[in-house]
């Protein structure tokens, strides 16, 4: 038995993200570079590692090499310690029989043993897709102070949007009474973030039932929380307001992204007492030139500028040659745009090569992608919400 | 040459040359292109070469370069039995604290030196900036035969008058004459300050030079061996761009010269990346209407202002309608609203108050020393 631990996060990193296009054709989403110099998982790893969690188990069955050379030993975020650290949990066999993750439940359920080692009070379920800074250790605050079986993160949604989302109602002490799956006619606006805390015994006792279940789709959403609910187990809501963006299509990604630029961004990733961690590949500092023309970008270590730039976000190791343009863009690391090429309203994907003459993009319309590692040969005319594998 | 070689960064000596930008730390601290000290660099070319025992010998002002290189994790140099090896001085019947010279250092750590077990050791100090390989010099030394390779450069940059080592050698690259703070260099190479000799023959030179009253290695050693042949000692050159850190004008000449493209590509290696310790910061924001032209911008910086020829470290702010030129600003400088600096150097933490104004010739530039407010 290893030492006991308060809490131990589960990471739900399994899905393809197919929603993402060819971002995704050889990555598991969690992997998407996004910010300049992160990547989605960087998120809720720094939420851990800022709310006092060491241990978490990251559950991956999708393409999991990129994630896993990203994940390493955890030192990144400071997780590299002697009794936790972060941990990757593909499926696996048992004996004669072993299975992929058939929904979120399952996932966890598969991995009883390991959360059994740390023998926790508490077991927080955390997903893989959005960009968002928040203190687990507030919300695990509220779970023992309301004597919760289950805390279910919420956050208040335009109402029009009430119809995408789980939505829990809610009595006056903030105990939630009602759950709906994405409502046409929604009573409140407070939808699920997919962030849980549960009780240990409980989610244990809840996962073996849910898996005896043979018409059970395995998923807390649709399965676990609706029973809890009917068996009159204690949940309780925890409200979060910051910035909190699903990043899980092209539009949402772009978007997420264009929301650094704005004049005071709702997410402030230069505050030093809630750092959010990244993977630092060692490169040297960003190269300005004279000829460089910079306006409301996000430039990171290791790109050199030649070109104009205007609205921008270059990650790591981006060449923007002179006589390239690149507006409204994402540019993922290590990305080369050569003179004579246009990219706007663009997200070019890692190492991928845009040659001059190029038109990548259109000033309105949908995002256009460019896949990882193509080369875009010249002359060519990328459309608005185009994706292009080469 | 699996693990053959063990590196020795000797980082205590001349430590005013760089006035305010080395009173509070060693010269192997000092900040540079960015993102950078100065010990990243002879440590990233020691790891490059397959070297995984370093030793970094301290003296004064070592508090920055204990903080900088921590387990030496950003250099994989954080092994279970071997790695990075800091050496500070310490007290003892023998040791009053200072070390009476390169020698004396050497001496008081000999007990590291006889515990490695790696075939050559390879010594550099901390006042010269390049990269190079040190698995080469080892083959070359190997290959000469000699007791002791000296690395050299040919670089016309780092040749000074009143001060340096300088060597010449004969055609087969024996070092034939070696001369010290001459007042005007007359042989045609720089000796670098590094040097590569087998562990064993080191841990008896210093001992036997040491019994002696020698400590000068320079002058007391190199200099007798070589003018009476007691050890062979050959040359082997570094071919890369070279800077010699000796003074404020010359680190700063050196920062500016990293703002071409071509110089900086002869100083990083593009397939090896030169290590540093890691900050977690974002990267930097310019808000509309800044202007930044030919200047080096670490991550963590926020620009709303003009910045021209610069060189900025990790979280620097320029406030809107300030103006920056020539000039290097070291981690979390902020410069406020309508200031304007030219040839400047500002150490960590300085604060430019509003409309203050900084203008210096460019032979001699201001420096403002760390968490200075002007």
């Amino acid at each position: 038995m290893l030492r006991k631990k308060r809490c131990v996060a589960m990471l739900l990193a399994g899905g393809q993200g197919s929603r993402l296009g060819i971002l995704t054709k050889s990555m598991a989403k969690p992997a998407v570079p996004y910010g300049g110099k992160y990547r989605i998982i960087d998120f809720p790893l720094s939420n851990c590692a800022n709310s006092g969690i060491d241990v978490v188990g990251v559950l991956t069955q999708y393409r999991p090499l990129e994630l896993n050379a990203y994940i390493a030993n955890g030192s990144t975020w400071d997780l590299d310690v002697n009794d936790g650290g972060v941990f990757v949990l593909p499926p696996y066999q048992t004996g004669a029989s072993g299975e992929w993750y058939s929904g979120t439940a399952n996932a966890i359920y598969q991995n009883l043993a390991f959360i059994t080692q740390y023998n926790p009070d508490y077991v927080l379920i955390l997903s893989g897709d959005h960009i968002y800074k928040m203190d687990y250790d507030a919300m695990l605050q509220h779970h023992i102070s309301h004597n919760a079986d289950v805390t279910i993160a919420v956050r208040q949604v335009p109402w029009e949007e009430c119809h995408r989302f789980g939505i829990m109602n809610t009595d006056s002490e903030g105990n939630i009474i009602e759950f709906e799956e994405k409502p046409k006619q929604p009573k409140s606006n407070n939808a699920s973030m997919g962030v849980y805390i549960f009780s240990w015994d409980k989610l244990r006792k809840y996962l073996i039932d849910d898996e005896n279940d043979p018409n059970s789709a395995n998923d807390f959403g649709k399965n676990i929380i609706p029973t809890m609910l009917r068996d009159g187990q204690r949940m309780t809501a925890y409200s979060f307001n910051d910035y909190w963006k699903d990043v899980g299509t092209i539009e949402s990604l772009w978007e997420a992204n264009m929301d650094l630029l704005d004049p005071v961004p709702q997410i402030d990733l230069h505050d030093k007492q809630f750092r959010v961690y990244g993977r630092n590949l060692g490169l040297p500092a960003q190269y300005i030139a004279e000829s460089a023309k910079i306006d409301n970008c996000l430039i990171t270590d290791g790109c050199e500028v030649y070109g104009s730039v205007t609205h921008s976000i270059l990650s790591s190791g981006v060449r923007v040659d002179e006589g390239a343009v690149v507006i409204d863009s994402v540019i993922m690391p290590g990305a080369h745009i050569h003179s004579g090429a246009v990219v706007r309203r663009a997200i070019v994907a890692e190492n991928a090569e845009i040659c001059g003459g190029t038109v990548v993009g259109e000033e309105t319309g949908n995002i256009a992608v460019i896949g990882i590692g193509v080369t875009v040969p010249e002359g060519t005319t990328i459309k608005a919400g185009q994706q292009y594998e080469g | 040459m699996k693990n053959s070689i063990m590196g020795i960064i000797y980082t205590g000596e001349r430590d005013q040359q760089l006035r305010e930008l080395t009173t509070v730390r060693a010269v192997a601290a000092v900040p540079l292109c960015s993102r950078y000290r100065l010990i990243d660099f002879p440590l990233s070319s020691m790891v490059d070469s397959g070297i995984r025992n370093v030793g970094v010998i301290m003296q004064r002002n070592y508090n920055s370069l204990m903080d900088h290189l921590g387990s030496g994790k950003e250099w994989d140099l954080h092994g279970k039995h071997t790695g990075l090896q800091i050496l500070p001085p310490f007290t003892t019947n023998e040791n009053v604290g200072l070390y009476a010279g390169f020698l004396d250092a050497i001496r008081s750590n000999l007990n590291y030196l006889r515990r490695s077990k790696e075939k050559y050791t390879v010594i550099t100090d901390t006042h010269m900036l390049y990269t190079t390989r040190f698995d080469d010099m080892a083959a070359a030394h190997e290959a000469s035969g000699a007791d002791i390779t000296l690395l050299y450069t040919r670089d016309p940059g780092v040749r000074r008058n009143g001060g340096g080592r300088y060597l010449s050698m004969d055609e087969n690259g024996v070092v034939t004459q070696l001369e010290v703070d001459p007042a005007s260099p007359r042989l045609d190479a720089t000796y670098m300050e590094a040097f590569m000799m087998e562990r064993e023959k080191l841990i008896e030179m210093v001992d036997t030079a040491v019994s002696r009253g020698q400590y000068h290695l320079t002058r007391d050693v190199l200099m007798q061996a070589i003018s009476t042949r007691s050890f062979k000692v050959v040359g082997f050159e570094c071919t890369g761009k070279v800077w010699h850190l000796d003074s404020v004008q010359a680190y700063f000449e050196c920062n500016m010269d990293l703002l071409s493209p071509e110089t900086r590509a002869a100083l990083f290696p593009a397939d090896r990346p030169i290590l540093t310790k890691l900050r977690d910061e974002m990267p930097t924001r310019y808000f509309p209407g800044a202007t930044v032209k030919n200047s080096l911008l670490a991550d963590g910086c926020v620009i709303e202002g003009t910045v021209e020829n610069c060189v900025l470290f990790r979280g620097v702010r320029i406030a809107k309608g300030a103006v920056v030129r020539n000039s290097i600003i070291m981690q979390d400088g902020v410069v406020s609203e309508g200031a304007e600096l030219d040839n400047c150097i500002l150490d960590k933490q300085t604060l430019v108050r509003p409309n203050s104004r900084l203008i210096a010739p460019r032979s001699y530039p201001i420096v403002i020393a760390k968490q200075m407010t002007v």
